[in-house]
C-alpha cells in the first residue's frame, strides 16, 4: 500500500469522472442543500455549516457559500479513497451537514471547517463548538489563506478562548498515523504558489500541551478539499493530490485513535 | 413436662426404659392356666345376657378381657433390667468451654460462664459434686486447645477459638485406659476449630462412649444485628471499584432498615442503606467499595449497634484485600480504525494501573501501534507465540475477522483465557463475532454466547443499555455512588448501537448488560462466563464513545472513563502472575491455622512441579518465619502448606518460587490474625450441632435448665464397670389407672343397659 496505489485511484478517478462536472468550477454552482444521512455507526463526514459573513465584496465562489465549498465532491473523492485504501467502512455519499449548535455534531467526531475568513459565529455555536472539541472532537481547518487568518484566529478564540494555535512541524504524529508525511513544503493555496505563501499547519492541543491530544488541524495557505474535489479534473498535479489526500487520511485515522 | 408424667405413671424416667429391658418373671404356664380360666370364666358368664344386642355383648366381653389382660400383665411380675455404673469404679469426661464466647451473658441472670463455674463448684447439689458420688469425674477445659482441669485452676473464658472435636477427641484417647462411662460437655457449642466434628464423633460413636452435650446458652437471641460474613476479592487493582457480598445476620430487627458502611483506617470508603429480611432471616447486602489506596488494606464492614442488642462485637467483621499499585498490560488489537479505539484510550490514558496497548489494522497489511514499550513490541503484528501473547493480563478484540488470525492464534487465544487465565473482551462491530466469521473456530468455545449471523447483512440497532439484576451490582458497572444512584445514572443514557446480533447466551454465563429497542425487543449486549482459569466477555456495542460524546453527556462526565476503566480491571483483577499466593480460609485468632496455597507457571503458563517455593512470614511482632510449601501432587503448579498464627494483627507471607538458583517469582500477601472477637460471631447456643453430637453417641442433650437429671441418667450405661439393677412394674401407677378406667367403663356400659 502507499503512493503507488495512490497514484493508480487518482489516476482511475481522473479518468472515469465526467468532463461536465470540470465546467461546473467556472460556472459557479447553486446553494447547496444538505442532504444529511441517519448515524449508522459508520464513519460519516462531517462539514460544519455557518452563516456567511459579509467582507465587503459579499460572497465568495459566486453563489457557493464558503462553508460549502467543494461540497460534496471533496468528500465523496475523500470517502473513496479512505474507503479503498484503509480498513474504515465510511459512508461514501458525500457526509452530513450541520450548524455547529445542533446537537448531531456530537455524533460525528470529526468536523471539517471550510474558509474560516469567512465564518461568522454566534454564540451558541461557538459554546456548540467548544464543547464538541472539550468532549473529544476533532476540527480540520481548511481553505484560507492571507488575511483571512484575521478572522479565523478572532473566531477561534472566541471558541476556544485560552486555546493556543501553535505551528506544526513534520514530525507531529498527525503526520505519520497512516501516510509518512516527509514535507509540508508541496501545497499552497489553490496551487498558486507563485502568488500565495506555502501552506502552513497549525493546531489547538488539549490543554496547550504538545505532547497532548491534538484537537484542531488548520491548513492556512491551503485549500486539502480542492484538491480533492478536483483531482479527478488534472487541474492539479496527481502528486498534489495526492499530498492532500495523505493529510486527509492521516488527520482522520490520527482523529480516530488519539 | 412431659418427661414428668412419663415417669410418675411409669415409675421411672424414659431414658431408663430406653437402656433397660423388661422381662417377666411370672412362670408362663400358671399364666396361661389363668388366662384360660379367666377367658373361659367372663365367656360363661356374658354367653346368657340376652338384655343387650350382639355388639353391646361383644363390647362387654372385650372390657372385661381387657380388665383380665390387665391383672394378667400385674401378675406376670414385669422388671425392668437396666445396667447402671458401679460406684466410683467408672471415669467421666467433664469437658468444660473456657472461649471467649461463654462470656455472653444469657443464661438466667449471668453469664454462660458464670453458670458453668456454678455448675462446677464443689459443693455437693451441683452438676459436679452429684456425678462425683457415682463417677471418677476428670475435668478438662478447652477452647483452642485442651488441658486438664486441675484442681483450683480457674477457668477464664478467654479462649479466641473453640475446637470440640479436637477436645473430644484427646479426651476419648486420655480415658480409653479405663472404664468410662460418658463425656460431659459444657459448651455453646459453636466449634470454629480446624477439621469439625465428623471424625470424632465417629471415633466415638464406634468406641461406644457416649457424649452428654449441655448446651449453655440461648439457642436464640432476642435482639442482635451480626456481620456473620464477607465475601471480597482477595486482590484488586488501585482504582477499582469492588463489590462486598456482606451476610447480615439478625434477631429482632426483621424488616427494619440499618447503615453498613465500609472503612479503612478509619477513613469512611461506601456507605449504604440496607434493609433487613424478616425476622431471623439472613440478608445479603451488596456495596460497592471504591479502593483508591494501594497496598493491605484491612476493610471494616460494620453496622452500628442497636440499642438492646445482646451482642456488639460482632457487629463489625475486618477483612483483609490487596490494593495492587502495577500496571495491567491489555493488548487492545482493533481490525479497523474507529472511534472505539480513540475514546477507550482517553478513558485510561491518565490511569497509572492501567496500559492499553493498541494494536490497529489500518489498512491490509499495515498496523499502528500505540502506547507499546518498545519498537519491539507487536512489530510483527499480532502475537504469534504463547510467551508473547500470555505476557498480556488482558485482550480486547476489536472488529477484525477471524479469518485474519491463523488456526494456532484462534487456539492460542482460547488457551490464553483457559489455561493462563487472562481476561479477554470481544467488542462489537462489522468484522467482529459472527458477522467476522467466528463461528465454529477455536475461540468460539471460549465466548459466553452462541453466535448468530444477522440475517440482514446491514444490520443496525439501537439499544437503550440497561444492567440486568447481576449486572447493578457488578463491579465494572458501578458508574456512581450507591447502587440506588447507579441504577439512575443507567437510565440516563444515551443509546448505543450495534451491528451484531448476539444468539444464546451459554449455560454458565452471566449477561451483566442488556439493551433495548424502540420497539421494545431486547438483546444482551454485556455476558461474561469464566472459561478455564480465564474469563471471556462479548460487549456486542461498537460505539460506548457516544457515552462520552452524545450531546446530553456533559463535558465533564466521567461515565465513559469510569466505565472503561473498572471493566478493564475487572477484565484482569483475577488474572494469575506466574507465580501468586493466596491465604485459604480466614485467619482466625491466635492458635488457629491458616493455609498457604501457592501456583508456578512457566512462561508458557503450564504448571511448574519441581520449583522450590518457600514462604517467609514478617509476624506482627518482627519475627520472621520461613515455610516451605509442598507440591500438591493432585494438581500442576500448585504448593500448599499450614501456618500456625502465633501473634495476633497483620502478617506478611512473602513467597518466592526458584528452579535451582533460578528466582521464578515473587509475590507478597498479607492476612490479619484476631482481633479477638472471632469467638463472639455465631454466638447464639449450637442446639442443633450439640443434640446431633449427642444423638450420634448415644448420649443426651439438656439445656441449663433440664441439666438436673443428667447425673442420674448416666448411671445407666452399658459402658465402663456396670450391674443390672432391676426395678418392678406391676404397681406402676398406670396399670392402676388403666384398671379403673376400665372397671368403670364397665359399670357405666352396665348401668345403662339396666344390667345388674
Amino acid at each position: 500500500m502507499g503512493v503507488k496505489a495512490l497514484v493508480l485511484l487518482a489516476a482511475i478517478l481522473l479518468v472515469a469522472a465526467p468532463p461536465v462536472i470540470a465546467q461546473r468550477r467556472f460556472r459557479g454552482e447553486a446553494a447547496v442543500t444538505p442532504n444529511n444521512t441517519r448515524y449508522d455507526g459508520r464513519f460519516t463526514f462531517l462539514r460544519l455549516r455557518y452563516a456567511p459573513l459579509e467582507r465587503g465584496w459579499g460572497r465568495f465562489g459566486g453563489g457557493q457559500e464558503g462553508w460549502a465549498h467543494d461540497y460534496p465532491r471533496a468528500e465523496r473523492n475523500l470517502m473513496r479513497l479512505v474507503s479503498e485504501l484503509t480498513m474504515i467502512r465510511p459512508y461514501m455519499d458525500g457526509g452530513n451537514i450541520f450548524p455547529m449548535d445542533d446537537k448531531e455534531i456530537f455524533k460525528y467526531p470529526i468536523a471539517y471547517l471550510s474558509e474560516p475568513g469567512f465564518w461568522s459565529l454566534s454564540e451558541a455555536e461557538a459554546a456548540g463548538l467548544r464543547t464538541y472539541l472539550e468532549k473529544g472532537g476533532f476540527l480540520i481547518v481548511d481553505d484560507f489563506d492571507g488575511y483571512d487568518w484575521v478572522n479565523f484566529e478572532e473566531k477561534m478564540h472566541a471558541v476556544l478562548p485560552d486555546g493556543v494555535l501553535m505551528p506544526l512541524d513534520v514530525s507531529h504524529p498527525v503526520f505519520h498515523s497512516f501516510f509518512e508525511i516527509e514535507s509540508l513544503e508541496t501545497l499552497a493555496f489553490g496551487n498558486y504558489r507563485s502568488v500565495s505563501q506555502g501552506a502552513e499547519y497549525h493546531g489547538i492541543f488539549e490543554n496547550n500541551d504538545p505532547r497532548s491530544r491534538l484537537m484542531v488541524v488548520v491548513n492556512y495557505n491551503n485549500d486539502i478539499g480542492d484538491y480533492w474535489e478536483w483531482s479527478d479534473q488534472g487541474f492539479f498535479p496527481i502528486e498534489l493530490s495526492n499530498e492532500a489526500y495523505k493529510l486527509g487520511i492521516n488527520y482522520i485515522v490520527y482523529a480516530m485513535t488519539h | 413436662m412431659l418427661e414428668t408424667i412419663f415417669t410418675l405413671l411409669f415409675k421411672q424416667r424414659p431414658i431408663v426404659f430406653q437402656r433397660g429391658d423388661v422381662v417377666f418373671e411370672a412362670s408362663w404356664t400358671v399364666l396361661v392356666l389363668l388366662a384360660l380360666v379367666g377367658a373361659a370364666v367372663v365367656w360363661i358368664a356374658h354367653r346368657r345376657v340376652s338384655a343387650v344386642s350382639a355388639r353391646g355383648r361383644a363390647v362387654l366381653i372385650g372390657v372385661r378381657l381387657a380388665v383380665l389382660a390387665l391383672l394378667l400383665f400385674a401378675l406376670a411380675r414385669p422388671t425392668l433390667v437396666v445396667p447402671t455404673v458401679v460406684p466410683q469404679q467408672n471415669a467421666v469426661g467433664v469437658l468444660v468451654d473456657d472461649s471467649r464466647s461463654m462470656r455472653v451473658a444469657d443464661v438466667a441472670d449471668g453469664s454462660r460462664g458464670a453458670w458453668v463455674l456454678d455448675a462446677l463448684s464443689p459443693e455437693g447439689a451441683n452438676l459436679l459434686g452429684r456425678l462425683s458420688r457415682e463417677f471418677k469425674v476428670r475435668p478438662y477445659r478447652f477452647a483452642n486447645g485442651v488441658e486438664r482441669l486441675d484442681p483450683g485452676a480457674t477457668l477464664t473464658f478467654d479462649g479466641s477459638a473453640t475446637a470440640l472435636g479436637g477436645a473430644l477427641d484427646r479426651v476419648r484417647r486420655d480415658l480409653s485406659t479405663g472404664p468410662l462411662a460418658g463425656i460431659v460437655v459444657l459448651s455453646d457449642g459453636a466449634d470454629n476449630g480446624e477439621g469439625g466434628l465428623d471424625d470424632p464423633v465417629l471415633q466415638l460413636s464406634a468406641a461406644g462412649v457416649p457424649v452428654y452435650a449441655v448446651g449453655v446458652g440461648r439457642d436464640r437471641f432476642t435482639r442482635d444485628i451480626e456481620v456473620a460474613r464477607v465475601e471480597l476479592p482477595r486482590a484488586a487493582l488501585r482504582g477499582a471499584t469492588v463489590v462486598a457480598d456482606v451476610l447480615l445476620s439478625q434477631r429482632g430487627h426483621g424488616g427494619r432498615s440499618v447503615r453498613l458502611t465500609v472503612e479503612d483506617g478509619g477513613r469512611l470508603l461506601a456507605s449504604d442503606i440496607v434493609r433487613l429480611s424478616g425476622d431471623g432471616e439472613a440478608t445479603v447486602a451488596r456495596i460497592a467499595v471504591p479502593l483508591s489506596e494501594s497496598g493491605p488494606r484491612s476493610l471494616r464492614f460494620y453496622v452500628p449497634p442497636d440499642p438492646g442488642e445482646e451482642i456488639l462485637e460482632n457487629n463489625a467483621r475486618t477483612v483483609m484485600i490487596e490494593v495492587r499499585d502495577d500496571r495491567a498490560k491489555i493488548l487492545y488489537f482493533e481490525g479497523e480504525p474507529r472511534f472505539e479505539v480513540k475514546f477507550l484510550r482517553r478513558a485510561v490514558a491518565e490511569d497509572p494501573n492501567l496500559q492499553v496497548v493498541v494494536l490497529l489494522r489500518t489498512a491490509d497489511g499495515k498496523f499502528l501501534r500505540l502506547d507499546v514499550d518498545d519498537a519491539e513490541e507487536l512489530a510483527a503484528g499480532f502475537p504469534r507465540t504463547r510467551e508473547e501473547l500470555f505476557a498480556y493480563r488482558g485482550v480486547i478484540l476489536g472488529s477484525v475477522e477471524a479469518s485474519f488470525f491463523t488456526h494456532d492464534q484462534l487456539r492460542m487465544l482460547a488457551e490464553f483465557v483457559r489455561q493462563r487465565g487472562g481476561g479477554l473482551l470481544l467488542l462489537g462491530g462489522r468484522r467482529a463475532m459472527a458477522e467476522g466469521g467466528y463461528t465454529g473456530t477455536p475461540l468460539a468455545d471460549a465466548l459466553p454466547v452462541e453466535l448468530e449471523m444477522a440475517e440482514d447483512a446491514e444490520y443496525f440497532h439501537e439499544l437503550r443499555v440497561q444492567p440486568t439484576p447481576a449486572g447493578r451490582t457488578h463491579p465494572a458497572l458501578q458508574l456512581s455512588g450507591t447502587l440506588d444512584q447507579n441504577a439512575a445514572r443507567w437510565d440516563e443514557l444515551p443509546v448505543l448501537s450495534t451491528v451484531n446480533r448476539l444468539g444464546r447466551v451459554k449455560p454458565g454465563a452471566s449477561t451483566l448488560l442488556r439493551g433495548s429497542g424502540e420497539g421494545g425487543d431486547e438483546a444482551p449486549v454485556l455476558v461474561q462466563q469464566r472459561y478455564g482459569a480465564g474469563r471471556a466477555a462479548v460487549f456486542s456495542v461498537q460505539d460506548t464513545w457516544v457515552w462520552q460524546m452524545h450531546a446530553d453527556m456533559a463535558v465533564d462526565d466521567l461515565t465513559h472513563e469510569t466505565l472503561w476503566r473498572q471493566l478493564l480491571r475487572w477484565l484482569v483483577s483475577d488474572v494469575p502472575d506466574r507465580v501468586a499466593v493466596a491465604v485459604e480460609g480466614d485467619a482466625g485468632d491466635v492458635g488457629s491455622r491458616v493455609r498457604l496455597a501457592a501456583t508456578v507457571y512457566d512462561s508458557a503458563y503450564l504448571g511448574l512441579n519441581d520449583a522450590t517455593v518457600t514462604a517467609r512470614v514478617l509476624t506482627p511482632g518482627g519475627g520472621e518465619r520461613e515455610v516451605a510449601l509442598e507440591w500438591d501432587v493432585s494438581r500442576d503448579g500448585e504448593y500448599r502448606a499450614g501456618l500456625a498464627v502465633e501473634e495476633a494483627g497483620p502478617h506478611e507471607v512473602r513467597v518466592e518460587a526458584r528452579a535451582g538458583e533460578r528466582l521464578l517469582g515473587s509475590v507478597v500477601t498479607h492476612f490479619v490474625a484476631g482481633d479477638g472477637t472471632a469467638e463472639f460471631f455465631g454466638a447464639e447456643m449450637r442446639r442443633a450441632a450439640l443434640e446431633r453430637l449427642a444423638q450420634e453417641t448415644g448420649g443426651r442433650f439438656y439445656t441449663t435448665e433440664t441439666v438436673g437429671s443428667l447425673p442420674e441418667d448416666i448411671r445407666y450405661t452399658e459402658r465402663g464397670n456396670t450391674v443390672l439393677e432391676r426395678h418392678e412394674l406391676w404397681d406402676m401407677p398406670i396399670v392402676l389407672l388403666l384398671l379403673l378406667g376400665l372397671l368403670g367403663t364397665e359399670w357405666s356400659l352396665r348401668r345403662a343397659r339396666g344390667l345388674a
